[in-house]
């Protein structure tokens, strides 16, 4: 982090130089989105809050600010209490026997560690290290939300030297995440609001209530066995997608009519009495979506989705039927998933939702003639072929100095970026990019004082960060760019994309 | 439990044959005269489901793979997400019997899913893993679950899996058969790594199916069990 505590200029008005942009027709727009718009992830946040204690709603901003390393800063009562906790933490540890996990030095330098137990401080899932071995420290973990919970208060972090502990309370389980990142706490709270959806996904919310009511100490372990790759491949896209820090999800760039023929493919092949969504997904990108008119998918869900089809290798083998609850669709429920690949090299993943449990032979026939019509058409070589050209390098865009960027549609709930290249090559400089854009991320939208705009001069480069009603947009350039030439470049950046929309992002919803 | 029932097959509802006179009235394989269009382009005479069951981990998708393409999984462990389907057709007595198979996740939390297939299974085979105790002791609970979800006519086979794992052995193949007698199922220990008994287990399944279906009346009934018994291996590593 210290590399950012450089000189910064912000501008939280927009200034004549820029303001010349298309506000109201922000590239990659969409009268008719398929997904659920996503406005920034401090939606998500309040809705976590909402989920929970009045208690915490009342002081909606507990974070502490970024710029005082280690000490907790404000006066709140209730970090006043997490720091006496931590401190106590920090006493308890050393206690533990030598040969606990705790204590070696390859589990300590992990950056970030994220933890579920049970209300009862039983262990359900540790990212680093096994979790019959962290049954103290997560009796600990236990111990502090409860305490402060007794208070008739809720312990939302803690700060202790370069680590954040975030805690998430949710339905019977403890969520905690621990990062000595980039990350600040919200988005540690966001990536721990993915894990506890992912565990829905796997349960169902009432099935993991109702487990709970019956038994407050049941070990969910035995539920989960089997789920584990889930949670690691989640935490891991967590530390280099984009997307799911964004809200939003990046389509394979195709072009306009290709996408059209496989749209069509689904509607004309699976229109089929109780088929909620049709999708095609290839390498965490969108490729087609169809979805029956009245409902519409999160993109919370997709994320979800894609990680259920990147974490199992059993669905290369064999066509799949299998139950996947999406929370933001229906938390209660399960819906029925074919999972298919659609190519002999299993890149391009055909997934049928539906509600009928006993429809797989009909969407088996269905999965047969959509591959056939795919076939006819090329499609499948047209999808191979975009996979294999990767994206598109910065150097299309055609901008001096620009490095890199991520640029979100809000209404269509999409992100476009162009590759990695050099020198973000190696995963430390991959890792130190996205560290980047998560304090960009993070700066733009601190809750207490939202930013438009974001200018911030490196010591490797200079970032902007411009959001508007219609996208978001983080830009990396080379260190020695001016603010008014980064101004030009994005305008032009946006030009470029209004151009490109077509092929890089679903701009029509297809239903059924 | 012999309420009427559609069951799908080949994107086609067939109506089973609840209504037939004999014994075996209730969950016939279905007879399918028509080639099928989709999933094999190869012509059938009739076409039955057959179900994988047991433990996570005790092997059912390597048995599987082990039948259908004659190799073996080795390596990483794949758990299977769900079901898996498979289709092979076999040959038994110049008929061609079309085998869709179920491969099921073996974890607790996918039971109550797999359960609801149960009743369109007309045969079950049941694995655990002879170097696995509890995957043992796991299989009363499995055949209760089976007793009460599955059709009454329905063939199961109990299979010792992994029996070329001679040294972390902890059944013996006497364990197993005590069981299958107690129960009255077909049992044999097998082998996905060596293939040792795969063929058998699917073509007895395929046979007894086929059996059921062309039996005339006063023919003796088909015995699963007794033809397994009769036909299968035992390696010398396994007898202890």
């Amino acid at each position: 982090m210290s590399d950012l505590k450089e000189a910064e200029h912000q501008n939280t008005s927009e200034s004549s130089d820029q303001g010349e942009f298309l506000e109201e027709n922000a590239p990659g727009e969409s009268e008719n989105p398929m997904l659920i718009a996503s406005d920034s992830y401090e939606n998500l946040n309040y809705e976590i809050l909402d989920g929970t204690s009045t208690a915490q709603r009342q002081t909606p901003n507990t974070e502490s600010n970024e710029t005082s390393t280690g000490e907790e800063s404000n006066n709140e009562e209730q970090t006043e209490t997490a720091n006496d906790v931590a401190k106590k933490k920090q006493e308890i540890v050393p206690v533990e026997e030598d040969h606990d996990d705790v204590n070696s030095e390859h589990w300590r330098s992990q950056s970030k560690h994220i933890f579920i137990l049970s209300e009862a401080g039983k262990p359900i899932y540790s990212r680093h290290g096994s979790e019959d071995k962290l049954v103290t420290i997560m009796g600990v973990m236990q111990a502090l939300v409860s305490f402060v919970g007794d208070a008739k208060d809720s312990l939302r972090c803690m700060i202790a030297g370069d680590h954040k502990f975030v805690f998430l309370v949710r339905d019977h389980l403890l969520l905690v995440g621990v990062s000595s990142g980039m990350d600040s706490t919200h988005q540690i709270l966001l990536q721990l609001t993915y894990v506890y959806n992912q565990v829905i996904s796997v349960l169902t919310q009432s099935t993991l209530c109702k487990i709970f009511k019956q038994r407050r100490n049941y070990d969910l372990r035995r539920m989960l066995s089997g789920a584990e790759k889930f949670f690691d491949n989640l935490i891991n896209l967590m530390d280099s997608e984009p997307g799911l820090l964004l809200g939003a999800v990046r389509c394979l760039p195709l072009d306009g009519s290709v996408r059209e023929i496989i749209a069509q493919s689904i509607v004309q092949h699976a229109k089929i009495k109780d088929l909620v969504f049709g999708l095609i997904i290839t390498n965490n990108q969108l490729i087609a979506l169809v979805r029956i008119k009245k409902y519409y998918l999160h993109p919370m869900d997709l994320h979800l989705i894609m990680n259920l089809v990147n974490a199992s290798e059993s669905f290369k083998t064999a066509e799949s039927w299998t139950p996947l609850c999406l929370p933001k669709f229906d938390s209660s429920g399960f819906l029925q998933a074919h999972i298919s690949y659609l190519d002999d090299s299993c890149n391009t993943c055909l997934l049928l939702l539906t509600v009928d449990r006993e429809s797989f032979f009909t969407l088996s026939d269905c999965k047969s003639k959509i591959k056939e019509r795919l076939l006819k058409y090329n499609a499948l070589r047209a999808i191979s072929d975009s996979l294999q050209k990767t994206a598109y390098g910065i150097q299309q865009c055609g901008i001096n100095d620009l490095r890199h960027f991520l640029y979100k549609s809000k209404s269509t709930a999409q992100y476009t970026s162009p590759e990695l290249e050099a020198p973000y090559v190696t995963q430390k400089e991959k890792d130190r990019l996205f560290g980047l854009y998560k304090y960009l991320h993070h700066r733009i939208h601190t809750s207490g004082r939202p930013l438009k705009i974001l200018f911030h001069v490196g010591p490797y480069e200079t970032l902007l960060g411009w959001v508007t009603q219609g996208f978001e947009l983080y830009a990396v350039f080379g260190p020695l760019v001016t603010k008014t030439s980064a101004i030009h470049a994005v305008n032009k950046l946006l030009r470029w994309i209004k151009r490109e929309e077509d092929r890089l992002f679903i701009l029509n919803s297809v239903t059924f | 439990m012999k309420n009427d029932r559609n069951s799908v097959s080949n994107g086609t509802v067939v109506k089973s044959n609840s209504g037939m006179n004999g014994h075996h009235g209730y969950g016939h394989p279905m007879i399918q005269r028509q080639p099928s269009r989709q999933c094999s382009t190869e012509m059938y005479d009739l076409s039955c489901k057959v179900m994988l069951i047991g433990d996570s981990g005790v092997g059912k998708t390597c048995l599987l793979v082990r039948f259908k393409d004659g190799t073996f999984l080795s390596g990483s462990f794949i758990s299977t997400v769900g079901i898996d389907f498979r289709n092979k057709v076999v040959e038994v007595d110049g008929a061609k019997v079309k085998l869709q198979i179920w491969d099921t996740a073996g974890q607790e939390r996918f039971r109550s899913i797999t359960r609801a297939y149960y009743r369109d299974a007309n045969a079950l085979l049941l694995l655990y893993d002879v170097t696995n105790k509890n995957s043992f002791d796991n299989i009363r609970a499995w055949l209760a679950e089976i007793n009460e979800y599955a059709q009454e006519d329905v063939v199961i086979m109990l299979l010792g899996n992994k029996c070329d794992v001679a040294g972390e052995r902890q059944l013996r193949r006497e364990d197993g058969e005590r069981l299958a007698k107690e129960y009255g199922v077909a049992f044999m220990e097998t082998s996905a790594k060596t293939g040792m008994n795969v063929e058998l287990a699917f073509m007895a399944v395929a046979r007894d199916l086929k059996m059921k279906k062309t039996r005339k009346p006063n023919e003796p009934q088909f015995n699963v069990a007794d033809y397994v018994d009769q036909e299968k291996s035992t390696s010398q590593c396994c007898s202890s």
